[in-house]
């Protein structure tokens, strides 16, 4: 796995005249986020997934005829429509052969990813296939919305999946649902919904102006929903795969926010020790932050030894799951940072799409 | 109650709990503080606030709070 961010760095401290030193502090506190990476304004996750791609294609020496899937979870497409995955296929120059879709998932996106790439492989002759994961998720957060601006963090992420026939490789996951709860997070204007709602700004009651492109967060509710129905989760996962704790080497959990990790810890018994933390360096990654943790905690390891994770996802949806998986720190690459935009796919002019067609 | 009190007072040791009757509506608690004390209330008593009870009306006051609780322990 590999994970590749912007090197545009910004940090809470940065905003202590807009939103007041106190506020700042114990918005640091609560969260744990001292520094974040922030994409330009034409990089998109496909750029970055692309470049975390390369890196692990490179690494590990992978003939591009072998991938047979490319799946792209993220909330942050490059366009509306196609799905990113073949802006990343043709980058790539993978083969004809290869299935290219997107999932369109926030906080739980590598899990279910893992879990949707797995199966396919499962029923088909597909023996490598690549997850791309991550968010761009700062173009969607209103630079006054205290309560995101300051937290999450940009990035694209990649997984290489290969079959095996040793048993020891097998994949496990449990994933959960609950559409109830589709208004705590969301952006409510710009879909087919409500596609061109004015982009005027309003004040919300908890304090903070915002347009109906921004993205919108229930705080409590989502804090609530993640404390306790996590770490039933986790139980329930160890009790179907007749696993404990001690099974596991390492904990990567979705970098939400310090505070719930304390609490997803301290309730589900999962050792801290275990359990990577890097919102201090990279905040909220979205969907792709338990990558990032093993890409920061094992990036430089140097002992190749296969260690057992398990990898849980939350959020937006609401949607929550756990896998788990082994792998060899040999496998995982440190993060790497990487500011190139895909130049050919910014289109401003429609005419643009017709270029050299003379009309056809 | 008392228990309940020190605990409020943990979490935000400049808030008079023990008079205040608005504590959401006056903005005097953020939702940074109702997950402490959500938190703190499942730590101590045993009880999860889910999110169909997450009313202001339950947070408005101590003895709200103290009621909420009183409430979840018996289902």
């Amino acid at each position: 796995m590999a994970t590749a961010m912007p090197s545009n760095e910004i940090r809470p401290d940065d905003f202590k005249n807009q939103f007041g030193e106190e506020e700042v502090e114990k918005f640091k506190k609560m969260t744990g986020v001292i520094s974040s990476r922030k994409a330009s304004y034409h990089q998109t996750t496909g750029d970055l997934g692309y470049a975390a791609a390369e890196k692990l294609i490179s690494e590990k020496n992978i003939n591009k005829e072998d991938i047979g899937a490319l799946v792209v979870a993220t909330h942050s497409p490059d366009y509306p429509r196609p799905a990113t995955a073949f802006i990343v296929q043709k980058r790539l120059g993978l083969s004809k052969e290869c299935a290219c879709f997107d999932i369109s998932l926030g906080c739980s996106a590598v899990v279910y990813g893992i879990q949707v790439v797995a199966s396919m492989m499962m029923n088909s002759n597909i023996s490598k296939a690549l997850l791309i994961s991550g968010d761009t998720g700062s173009k969607t957060v209103n630079s006054r919305d205290k309560s995101k601006v300051m937290l999450g963090g940009d990035v694209g992420v990649c997984i290489l999946i290969e079959k095996t026939e040793n048993i020891k490789d097998e994949i496990h996951s449990l994933v959960r649902s609950d559409g109830d709860g589709y208004r705590y997070l969301i952006v409510p204007g710009g879909g087919c919904r409500n596609m061109n709602p004015p982009h005027e700004e309003v004040m919300c009651e908890d304090g903070i102006e915002r347009s109906l492109y921004d993205s919108f967060m229930r705080g409590t509710s989502v804090f609530t929903f993640t404390v306790f129905d996590v770490p039933r989760l986790i139980k329930d996962f160890l009790a179907q795969t007749n696993t404990t704790m001690d099974d596991y080497d390492c904990f990567a959990l979705h970098q939400a926010n310090l505070y719930i990790l304390q609490q997803i810890a301290k309730k589900a018994k999962i050792p801290t020790e275990k359990m990577p933390i890097t919102l201090p360096k990279y905040g909220n990654t979205s969907g792709a932050s338990p990558v990032v943790s093993l890409c920061d905690r094992y990036g430089d390891d140097k002992e190749n030894r296969d260690i057992n994770v398990m990898l849980c996802g939350f959020g937006i949806g609401l949607s929550w799951g756990v896998t788990s998986f082994r792998i060899n720190t040999a496998d995982i690459y440190p993060v790497i940072f990487d500011d190139t935009v895909f130049e050919e796919g910014i289109i401003n002019d429609p005419n643009e799409l017709f270029k050299d067609m003379r009309g056809l | 109650m008392e228990k309940l009190l020190e605990i409020l007072k943990g979490i935000r040791p400049d808030v008079d709990f023990a008079n205040e009757t608005a504590l959401i509506d006056d903005g005097i608690l953020d939702s940074f503080d109702v997950v402490s004390i959500i938190s703190e209330l499942d730590d101590a008593y045993g009880v999860q606030v889910r999110i169909n009870e997450l009313d202001p009306e339950n947070f408005n006051s101590a003895e709200a709070i103290w009621k909420l609780v009183q409430e979840l322990k018996q289902k």
